[in-house]
């Protein structure tokens, strides 16, 4: 079998021609490109570093004091006391605390920049109630000062989605946060792609207001229900054509479709959810939904009434992405409490994760960590640090589907972890010292590893 | 407000959950006098910060600081032993629009803006003291804050008023007090011609006012014209020309500023920037002028192109080259309580701790005239005890007053995390 792969650009499809002697003559099979804009991210200059004596918070529940950490060839290498590595570049980590890169699973940066002008309004394409076939990364601008700023912050990776006006919003994209040029070459290589979705007030609204469907909650459900049965049929068609060809017949391939694409990825599960969904019932109707048509309801962003359902969404499996404290802009918004992680985070197998949304506080995710964890422990809630540093690493490495290769001070796992001045939830808590993939990214007091975007440059 | 019918079944509620047993004395009224003894108290005056110290309230107001005896008619249980726990000036936000909005995309609930709102809209006569974001707002030990209008399509946004956070029906303290305009770039249209139409408005005003005196003098002129009864609009350029009222001004490119600093110097007002993204470009400019500034500390993004050097370290530069630094949340009234954690920020940032706490104090009350933001004899007894260092994340309301009397932080998110965290079997609805 000799296989020659022919990008047809026009039609964004490859088609594979095999020589088949033996059954009937088949036209060049038909397959789908599903990584047509690959990661050419490549890890900064690396460097072999041991960090002293620091407090290690390792996002699996663990706090260790007086520790090493040995960073080599961008992995996490060794962790412990008394480690020695001739060579290595020292780091005094002693009165530090270290932590894993923290990853937001909610960022708009870069679809929405810095400064926020109306040519940079890339992240809501507000056409219709289904743009799943809209990528985030395409709108991405690398030059968004706010990716500096999170830096600053120590983030390490976040998710970019596209905003919330319709049911399905598009897909969202997973990136390194390192200076890059390109999208690309941000792109966190081999992360799953997600599949922004939205309950609730803002495509009922939007859509209501041009007297479309859905102008109600009711009609959000009929939206969803109706673009995952054509899914549906779509996957079928696709699969039977597979199955066709496989058996060496001669099938016609299944029109393409780029909307249908996103959603088949889905029902394949190699796309995740990210559904914004504020409220309680939505979120149990929106967990039947996934059951009803096999698919994994995945993480609920924002979810203010997670704490209203924190068992079944730990059953099921959901993560649920959330902020300590803001409220009151939407109806759906008006019964936040501020424990709503703390007790989304009690129950067994649950997945709480703090997010932004927000080129403001994702800068400082941990003190939004930090919020929550004080307020929970004034309502009795046997939390610590150790606890609270799983909202904002772990958790969201798991909602992402990278939790295998980041999100953890563990053997083995990508060298992403940040340097604090002290306790990083306290208020005068700063990243001092940022590394993704063993390489120095940020530094707070040395200018040489503060990057700035083209857009600031020559500013006076 | 269903959910907490009255003080008594929120001490119940509160109670149950075995917590807070602090915040038990809900609306006793200090006519008597209360002591607070043995604290760690941040007077925001020269006399600095005082340990282990006592302050008598009596009548709404601060009696004494360290008095030699405790007052004779004191009752014991009026003294309160704040041994570890520190005291400060209730803090002060500003330019927000609490009391004037419940839920933002809720139209009927938002009473800030009126598109055809201009210099003489007064938006107090719509302040809801009963909106849930009052008691919230108390988690981060406000006490006092000025609204601004959201105003309409003018650069005349309306009327400032203050209120203090007692969620009483008599919580506006002041209403009218000073001017809310708004500048800068527009998407449509120049800054240049708002800068003008406001100069214009003053200058007009000025003389006019200057005619009216020369026909006073001159008797021989005097006709009907001179008694004319001046308009609304014009008894509020008056207040400004005459310094009664403040202007508050938000702006935010450095160029904007320094026009402002040429409209302050003309007319001679009492002029406050608000937002003031850029100030740090041109913070001598502004420490010469004696023109304070209201900003957002957590501000460092280049959101437009009048905000292009807006920095974290912005209010330590402005405080170290001598302006007048007031902190305040931004706009977002929903969590005005967040106000210490964004002068916490600042102290990350290299202010002082001290400035940090005269900005959301001391500074604040100066800026807007009220009496308020300082433990000294004879002030407004809004008082805060914390459990620790005001500014940081762990620290929490242990007690709190305001004119004396104490109020509670138990907000309506509190009862809906009592009622799930409720053990009870039976539907949450019947859990109250």
């Amino acid at each position: 079998m000799r296989k020659i792969t022919l990008p047809l650009l026009a039609a964004g499809v490859s088609v594979t021609l095999t020589a088949c002697l033996d059954t009937q003559q088949q036209d060049a099979r038909v397959t789908i490109n599903k990584n047509p804009y690959p990661s050419s991210y490549q890890p900064l200059a690396q460097q072999q570093i041991l960090i002293k004596n620091a407090t290690v918070l390792t996002g699996t529940g663990e706090k260790l004091d007086n520790t090493d950490v040995l960073l080599q060839d961008g992995k996490i290498a060794q962790l412990g006391k008394s480690i020695s590595a001739s060579g290595a570049m020292e780091i005094d980590g002693a009165g530090k605390w270290l932590t894993p890169g923290i990853i937001d699973v909610h960022s708009h940066l870069g679809v929405y920049p810095s400064p926020s002008v109306g040519s940079h309004q890339d992240g809501n394409e507000m056409t219709s109630p289904n743009t799943s076939e809209v990528w985030a990364e395409h709108s991405v601008w690398p030059q968004d000062p706010g990716f500096e700023a999170a830096r600053a912050g120590g983030v390490t990776t976040l998710q970019i989605l596209p905003g919330s006006a319709n049911l399905f919003g598009g897909r969202g994209v997973t990136l390194r946060n390192v200076p890059s040029v390109t999208m690309q070459g941000m792109k966190f290589p081999d992360a799953p792609y997600g599949l922004k979705m939205a309950c609730g007030e803002n495509p009922k609204r939007v859509y209501g207001e041009r007297k479309e469907l859905p102008s109600t909650r009711m009609g959000n459900m009929a939206g969803y229900r109706a673009a995952w049965a054509k899914a549906t049929e779509y996957k079928r068609a696709w699969d039977k054509y597979e199955r066709d060809y496989a058996a060496g017949k001669n099938p016609v391939a299944p029109e393409r479709d780029l909307t249908l694409d996103t959603l088949k990825g889905v029902l394949d599960g190699e796309i995740l959810i990210h559904n914004h969904c504020y409220k309680a019932e939505e979120m149990a109707m929106m967990i039947d939904l996934g059951k009803e048509f096999n698919y994994h309801s995945g993480t609920f962003h924002h979810a203010i009434e997670a704490y209203k359902i924190a068992q079944p969404l730990a059953e099921n499996g959901n993560c649920a992405a959330m902020w300590p404290d803001w409220w009151g802009f939407k109806m759906e918004a008006y019964d936040m409490v501020q424990e709503n992680v703390a007790i989304v985070d009690a129950a067994k197998n649950s997945c709480a994760i703090v997010h932004s949304d927000s080129d403001s506080t994702i800068q400082r995710l941990n003190q939004e960590a930090g919020k929550i964890l004080y307020r929970a422990k004034e309502s009795g809630f046997a939390l610590t640090e150790a606890d609270a540093v799983g909202w904002i690493t772990l958790n969201p490495a798991k909602s992402l589907g990278i939790s295998d290769k980041t999100g953890s001070v563990e053997i083995g796992k990508n060298a992403d972890v940040v340097l604090w001045n002290g306790n990083p939830f306290s208020v005068y808590a700063q990243a001092e010292q940022v590394f993704v993939d063993g390489a120095k990214v940020y530094d707070r007091v040395d200018e040489k590893y503060q990057a700035k975007s083209d857009f600031l440059l020559g500013q006076k | 407000m269903r959910l907490l019918k009255t003080p008594l079944s929120r001490v119940a509620l509160f109670l149950s959950a075995g917590i807070g047993a602090a915040t038990l004395a809900i609306g006793s009224v200090s006519a008597a006098p209360l002591a607070i003894t043995h604290a760690k108290v941040h007077t925001v005056t020269g006399q600095g910060v005082l340990t282990d110290a006592t302050v008598i309230i009596e009548d709404g107001k601060i009696l004494a600081i360290n008095p030699q005896a405790l007052p004779a008619d004191l009752a014991a249980d009026s003294i309160i032993d704040a041994r570890g726990k520190t005291l400060t000036p209730g803090f002060i936000n500003s330019f927000n629009q609490l009391g004037l909005v419940e839920v933002s995309a809720v139209g009927e609930s938002q009473d800030s803006r009126e598109k055809k709102a201009d210099i003489i809209f007064d938006p107090s006569l719509a302040f809801n003291p009963r909106s849930s974001l009052i008691p919230y707002s108390r988690k981060g030990g406000i006490t006092r804050n000025l609204v601004a209008p959201g105003g309409g399509e003018s650069i005349f946004k309306g009327q400032a008023f203050a209120v203090d956070l007692s969620g009483e029906f008599d919580s506006v303290l002041k209403s009218g007090l000073g001017v809310y305009v708004v500048l800068g770039g527009k998407s449509k249209g120049s800054r240049a011609f708002d800068l003008q139409t406001l100069w214009h408005k003053l200058e007009d005003r000025q003389k006019a006012l200057a005619k009216q005196e020369a026909k006073k003098d001159d008797k021989s002129k005097k006709d009907d014209n001179g008694d004319k009864e001046p308009k609304r609009d014009e008894l509020i350029l008056d207040a400004l020309l005459s310094g009664e009222q403040p202007l508050f001004v938000k702006a935010d490119r450095a160029s904007d500023l320094l026009q402002l600093i040429k409209l302050k110097q003309a007319f001679k007002l009492d002029l406050v920037l608000v937002g003031a993204a850029d100030a740090a470009l041109v913070a001598k400019q502004l420490a010469d002028a004696k023109v304070p500034v209201v900003i957002n500390a957590l501000r460092n993004l280049p959101e437009s192109f009048d905000a292009m050097h807006t920095s974290l370290t912005s209010p330590a530069r402005l405080v170290a080259a001598g302006v007048k630094v007031v902190l305040n949340t931004g706009g977002d009234t929903h969590n005005l309580y967040q106000l210490r954690f964004t002068a916490g920020n600042a102290v990350a940032n290299g202010l002082s701790p001290e400035q940090a706490l005269a900005s959301i104090t001391a500074n604040a009350a100066d800026v807007f005239h009220l009496d308020a933001g300082r433990i000294a004899v004879g002030q407004a007894a809004d008082l805060v005890l914390w459990s620790g260092d005001p500014l940081e994340l762990s620290t929490r309301v242990e007690k709190m007053w305001i004119a004396g009397e104490e109020v509670d932080t138990n907000s309506r998110q509190d009862a809906l995390r009592e009622r799930y965290l409720s053990k009870s079997t039976a539907p949450k609805a019947y859990v109250k």
